[in-house]
């Protein structure tokens, strides 16, 4: 980074570029970022790894995730203590798995997670119940919230517990027709532009 | 059937990791992924030292090694920190120890790094000069990708157009000489045969590249349409979990802007709603007449639509050559007529079929799909009859065309005419007549009128110049000259009349609109907003079908106009531009994507038709019509295609041509045609095959999915049911098998990599094949494992000469404390070496051979003299899964709860099986030891089990230590979840136990409260089950059992706590929602009281 303030050591860089799907360049944008979310708190100089972490209500509001209806959990089930504060590798983390370079077996992994709502590795029906409210911002009555819940299960629970398993859940993924197993619907909200076009 | 979904619960981690094996490999700790553990880098230490030793082949594969982890550390779903401190370590140990190896490996390696980094920063510099990347991905994460997929779609237009255009340009356009209007079209270029020094055939380049345009659209078409298909080859499933992915799949990710966010979510609201009454109208059929009624009607409608739109615009060009004919000068309006009226059409008409579509009360889905076709249908509609017209009116002009005009050797020179545009130019040219005679022809043009001043050579010998001044309308006699030109300029035309009219459209009805409603809703009555005017919808269908209508009509004009792509590819950016301007100011998304938007092999597979379609005018023209004899590269010829054999004959030596003349005539062609058309027919019978193996290998997939569960399910089934009993239901099977026989000998290798055909020469008759296997499993001694038709009985067993005494009377051990109970506690009696054994079966029969027969009937015999005492079975039939198969292709979905059927039970088998115990491998235990396990097992709960190698190699490899003997149901599924049973040593797998454990407990402390939950309601499936009390749902354990109580053969069927578990919850009509960690809780004392 020549003249201006030094980032990241090369090792750094490396090591983040090896980690991650970004380039030297997005990563440092992404601190750029980063530090935007909270200039007091995140240090330019991250030569020496400080334990910075920047909770949950900061992140949330970035463009990406804003209008997401999953922003709580999926930037819950990034961070370290389960709470929603995020370092910086787990920021970098967070959007490299979803960035569209990543590969849909571990996008698939994350959303298994983002969607366990209660973390108790199943989706189980009142996850279900969680994901539809949160999805339609609670539009459907509680009927038919039951109704799609239970139909969703019956569908993809091949083993009858009535809930379901990561497996459950990969295999129903892993079968949804070629639109929508397009990484953007799984997971796919980092895409350059919409924080290289940002100021 | 509890018994069967409780077991797949466990087995199907395993399938499903197969399938993921790149990220499972890799990630075998995903689950602890927040706590950062110490021993997992003490094991990473271990890895290091090993590099230690000097064997440079060691070394090297250990460093190769590294660098995969390095290479691929990405993919895996650590936490990053644990990422970057894998990678630190990999690297110190490659940096450690690269020094040591050859030096040839040292640049190898290098190399290799090189050639990384350059791809990387030519991977980066790629990226930057895609174009309208920044625009797409700014739409996208507005709007979705649904609506860039149509900004992607013109972008890769584009593309063509770019392609065609340079084709064009390189080869006609420049090579000509200067940019006129008029080198837009055929007219314009000479028939001179060779240009230049260099002696250019222009002609010939001229058809070649008319050709090669639409060969390089076919073949890139079709070669995106194969990488699409490629793509989405998995997706051809026939399995539909509609309410899952309407959950799941839903949201698109990609959305960042709170209005599309709003409308996405107002989308899926539909959407489930949608499947909520789909779901419940499959029931009920409504009375239909009057549906179908207005069905017909509305067709009526549209097909008239259709017939009046192709009539008025032949109409209409039949109207202009008659004005052209009457009339000396025409308007502006005159002139462009045909393609207001056409571009007219193909904006009003897809709004009518709208209304009328909504007459039909279609599916949503379903009518847009209506709609797109009947578009399409419109749109190829107006172009054919557009250039069925202009042909027509070619073919009257070449009627009209007097004699002397074709003999003479006058040259006229055309000038096309720009619509709007006044030309005038001089164009001299010389050529040579027949008799060296000049001829100048200069044509002034005024407005719509020219003088043309013929030169025509009369005389033989002596130049004369008959001047003839001449004032003729444009329209009459110059395009009589040329029509290639006039069908050229037409469609020119039209395409910028479509141009005005998608700009007027989008500034119109998309950015005025916008602005109405955004400020006058204020000063209005109603919201604007969400009632009437609302926004423009973006119609991406709509819209990527006008682009394919646009394409359409650049392919038909290209070979008479060959700057169209030139055009278009301005015309493209255009509206690119202007697309995605208003698109992000003035348009909210299409409430209801449709689906077929987001695969684009749907719209490619239009395309393609489009281009067919499209190419089929120009063919014909050129293959039936003569070129115009004054104008253009091919006058004075025949046919157009003359050129070619003009060109061989000429140009290319006389072999050359004879051989061309031998591989045209029919003696080769005929044979050629046929050997395509057989070769087509090869291709598609094995593309059928193909299917058919991709379709049964899904099957197997699916089949191995729930393999384990029915298989003990099976078990239990069989166990409990007396030999009568089982008749009836061979009957069935047998038929099915029969047939079913070759197919399945033909069955793809099972994934540990040896096959067995397990063919059993009694299949006709109503048998079930008895399995009995040792439960040995060294290598050495080959468990030998048969399968005998039984006609008259159903059970009967056999064993290999090396099974085990112990292992015998262990199972007699079981057998009598099953027997010793009641009926029901019985089939819930969880003994574990039992189910282990049924586990331990698939181990043998991978290894099985035909050959075994001889020592298995002797042994079977010897067995069977035991028989009171000794029965353990299990059961294998292979035919089932064969008929579970080709039942699934119905209902795939929902196989596995055919088993739901007691009658069926006993006829679903297993038949890849998975499973391997840990046990087998301790085969010299004594009794009490045995014994002991059972009840440690029993009283941990174990499902140790469960733990399935992938393969008989693996199991080799495993040590006994690496079973979670110890552990909770809970880690154990969760670590399979993340896919963490990996064979690789990389990380340490102890350390979990603990952390998982305690989870657990925190979990058991949880599960009073979830018991206490009101059973809300039964699971649909089990609508059709009688009411759970504890004895019926034994009985549905095993159906016809009862009879056969009285037999001593028994097959416990339990394969572990959890289904106890699992009845139990039923049975007490609780939520089996946290079913795993009722089955925590519950084992320890059901067990112990089993034992």
């Amino acid at each position: 980074m020549g003249n201006k303030q030094t980032i990241f050591t090369d090792e750094q860089l490396d090591a983040y570029q090896d980690c991650t799907f970004f380039t030297r360049k997005e990563i440092l944008r992404l601190h750029g970022r980063y530090h935007e979310l909270a200039p007091h708190l995140v240090p330019m100089d991250y030569t020496n790894e400080p334990d910075v972490k920047v909770p949950l209500s900061l992140i949330v509001n970035m463009p990406e995730l804003k209008e997401n209806p999953f922003r709580d959990r999926i930037v819950e089930s990034f961070s370290e203590d389960g709470l929603g504060n995020l370092s910086f590798n787990d920021f970098v983390d967070m959007f490299s798995v979803l960035s569209e370079m990543a590969p849909r077996e571990l996008k698939a992994i994350y959303a298994f997670k983002i969607y366990d709502f209660n973390v108790d590795n199943y989706i189980c029906k009142e996850d279900l119940e969680k994901t539809l409210n949160k999805l339609t911002k609670e539009e459907l009555t509680p009927e038919e919230v039951n109704l799609v819940c239970e139909k969703a299960i019956e569908e993809a629970d091949l083993d009858g517990d009535s809930k379901l398993s990561f497996a459950d859940f990969e295999n129903m993924i892993s079968r949804a027709p070629d639109f929508l197993r397009r990484p953007s619907f799984l997971l796919d909200i980092y895409k350059l532009h919409s924080w290289a076009s940002l100021p | 059937m509890s018994v069967e979904r409780e077991t797949s619960s466990l087995t199907r981690p395993l399938t499903s990791s197969k399938r993921h094996k790149s990220v499972r490999n890799s990630s075998r700790k995903i689950y602890t992924p927040y706590q950062d553990n110490p021993v997992s880098s003490d094991d990473e230490d271990k890895d290091a030292e090993l590099v230690g030793s000097n064997d440079p082949e060691e070394m090297f594969q250990n460093i190769q090694y590294q660098k995969e982890i390095i290479a691929n550390i990405r993919t895996k779903p650590w936490p990053i920190r644990r990422k970057l401190k894998v990678l630190k370590q990999a690297r110190e140990i490659v940096l450690k120890y690269e020094g040591r190896l050859t030096r040839t490996r040292g640049y190898q390696a290098a190399g290799a790094d090189l050639l990384k980094k350059l791809s990387r920063v030519l991977y980066n510099i790629l990226v930057l000069f895609v174009p309208w990347e920044m625009r797409i991905k700014k739409i996208e994460s507005h709007f979705g990708s649904g609506v860039a997929s149509y900004f992607i779609f013109l972008r890769w237009l584009f593309g063509i157009n770019i392609v065609l255009t340079i084709m064009t340009g390189a080869f006609i356009v420049l090579p000509e000489g200067y940019l006129q209007y008029s080198v837009l079209f055929y007219g314009y270029y000479g028939n001179v045969r060779k240009i230049g020094r260099a002696g250019y055939r222009l002609p010939l380049a001229y058809f070649l590249v008319g050709m090669a345009v639409f060969a390089y659209s076919f073949i890139t078409l079709l070669r995106k349409m194969a990488k699409n298909s490629r793509l989405s080859l998995s997706s051809a499933s026939s399995e539909n979990y509609t309410f899952c992915w309407r959950i799941f799949c839903a949201w698109d990710y990609l959305i960042g802007n709170p209005e599309a966010a709003e409308s996405k979510g107002a989308a899926i609201v539909n959407n489930i709603r949608e499947a909520i009454v789909e779901e419940q109208e499959k029931k009920k059929e409504t009375s239909l007449a009057v549906l179908i009624s207005l069905r017909i009607l509305a067709n009526i409608l549209v097909l008239l639509s259709l017939a009046g739109s192709i009539y008025i615009i032949y109409f209409v060009v039949d109207r202009s050559q008659k004005l052209e004919q009457q009339k000396a000068e025409l308007t502006l309006w005159e002139k462009n007529e045909v393609s207001v009226v056409v571009s007219l059409i193909t904006m009003i008409a897809p709004s009518a079929f709208e209304l009328v579509a909504q007459l039909e009360l279609y599916h949503p889905r379903t009518s847009l799909r209506f709609q797109l076709a009947r578009v399409l249908v419109l749109y190829l509609g107006n172009l054919y009859s557009l250039i069925i017209a202009l042909l027509d009116k070619v073919n009257s002009m070449s009627s009209d065309i007097p004699g002397n005009w074709s003999d003479s050797t006058s040259y006229l020179a055309t000038i096309s005419q720009h619509v709007g545009s006044n030309l005038s130019t001089i164009v001299p040219e010389i050529t040579e007549g027949r008799n060296s005679t000049f001829t100048m022809v200069v044509i002034d043009l005024n407005h719509t009128t020219i003088n043309v001043k013929h030169h025509f050579v009369s005389g033989q010998s002596a130049p004369v110049f008959n001047a003839m001044n001449q004032t003729i309308p444009f329209g009459k006699k110059q395009q009589d000259q040329c029509w290639e030109t006039y069908v050229g300029q037409e469609m020119l035309k039209l395409s910028i009349i479509d141009m005005i009219f998608t700009v007027a459209s989008i500034l119109l009805i998309d950015f005025i609109r916008g602005l109405v409603v955004r400020y006058l809703s204020d000063c209005c009555c109603w919201d604007l907003e969400s009632k009437f005017p609302e926004y423009g919808e973006f119609k991406i269908a709509e819209n990527v079908l006008h682009l394919i209508y646009n394409q359409g009509m650049i392919w038909m004009g290209a070979f008479f106009s060959p700057c169209l792509p030139a055009f278009n590819v301005l015309k493209l950016i255009g509206l690119m531009y202007l697309r995605s301007w208003a698109v992000l100011t003035c348009n909210v998304p299409h409430q209801q994507v449709f689906r077929a938007s987001r695969s684009n092999n749907f719209y490619l597979a239009m395309l393609l038709f489009m281009l067919f379609l499209c190419m089929l005018p120009t063919i014909f023209a050129i293959v039936r019509y003569r070129p115009s004899q004054h104008c253009g590269p091919f006058s004075g010829q025949e046919k157009i295609y003359d050129i070619i054999s003009e060109t061989i004959e000429k140009d290319f030596p006389a072999w050359f041509s004879k051989v061309m003349s031998y591989i045209t005539s029919p003696v080769v062609v005929l044979p050629a045609l046929l050997l395509l058309f057989m070769l087509i027919y090869y291709l598609q019978s094995i593309a059928r095959s193909l299917k058919f193996t991709n379709n049964q290998l899904r099957m197997q997939l699916q089949t191995e999915r729930t393999d384990d569960k029915k298989k003990v399910f099976k078990l239990a089934a069989a166990r409990l049911q007396p030999p009568e009993g089982a008749e009836p239901k061979p009957e069935q099977e047998s038929d099915i098998t029969s047939m079913e026989s070759p197919a399945r000998s033909a069955s793809p290798p099972r994934r540990n990599g040896s096959v067995n055909k397990i063919l059993s020469p009694g299949r006709h008759s109503n048998s079930i094949h008895t399995i009995a296997q040792s439960a040995s499993r060294s290598d050495d001694r080959s468990p030998s494992i048969l399968l005998r038709p039984k006609p008259s009985s159903a059970y009967r067993v056999f064993s290999s000469p090396f099974v085990p005494q112990k292992e015998i009377r262990r199972v007699e051990h079981q057998a009598y404390s099953g027997r010793s109970k009641s009926y029901h506690h019985m089939a819930y009696n969880p003994s574990v070496r039992f189910s282990e054994s049924v586990h331990s079966d698939p181990v043998f029969r991978k290894s099985l051979r035909p050959m075994h027969t001889e020592p298995g009937i002797v042994t079977a015999q010897s067995y069977l003299g035991r028989r009171p005492h000794t029965t353990r079975y299990v059961i294998l039939n292979e035919h089932e899964p064969r008929k579970k198969i080709m039942r699934s292709t119905v209902r795939l979905p929902r196989q596995y709860r055919v088993v739901d059927e007691p009658a069926e039970i006993v006829e679903l088998y297993p038949r890849n099986v998975k499973c391997y115990i840990p046990r087998s491998q301790q085969p010299h235990l004594s009794e009490e030891e045995e014994e002991d396990e059972t009840n440690d097992n029993g009283k941990k709960g174990s499902l140790g089990h469960t733990h399935r190698p992938k393969s008989l190699s693996d199991l080799h490899q495993r040590s006994p230590a690496r079973f979670y003997i110890g552990e909770t149901l809970d880690s154990r599924l969760a670590r399979r979840v993340y896919g963490e049973e990996e064979d690789d040593d990389y990380l340490e797998w102890e350390e979990e136990g603990p952390r998982n454990r305690s989870r657990t407990s925190i979990k058991v402390t949880e599960t009073p409260q979830r018991h206490g939950e009101p059973y809300i309601k039964p699971k649909n499936r089990r609508k059709g089950e009688p009411s759970l009390t504890e004895s019926d749902s034994a009985s549905l354990e095993s159906s016809s059992d009862q009879q056969n109580s009285s037999t001593d053969q028994y097959i416990q069927v339990i394969h572990n706590k959890e289904k106890y578990l699992k009845h139990n919850t039923k049975m007490t009509k609780k939520k089996s929602k946290t079913s795993a960690e009722l089955n925590m809780t519950g084992p320890k004392d059901l067990v112990c009281s089993n034992v």
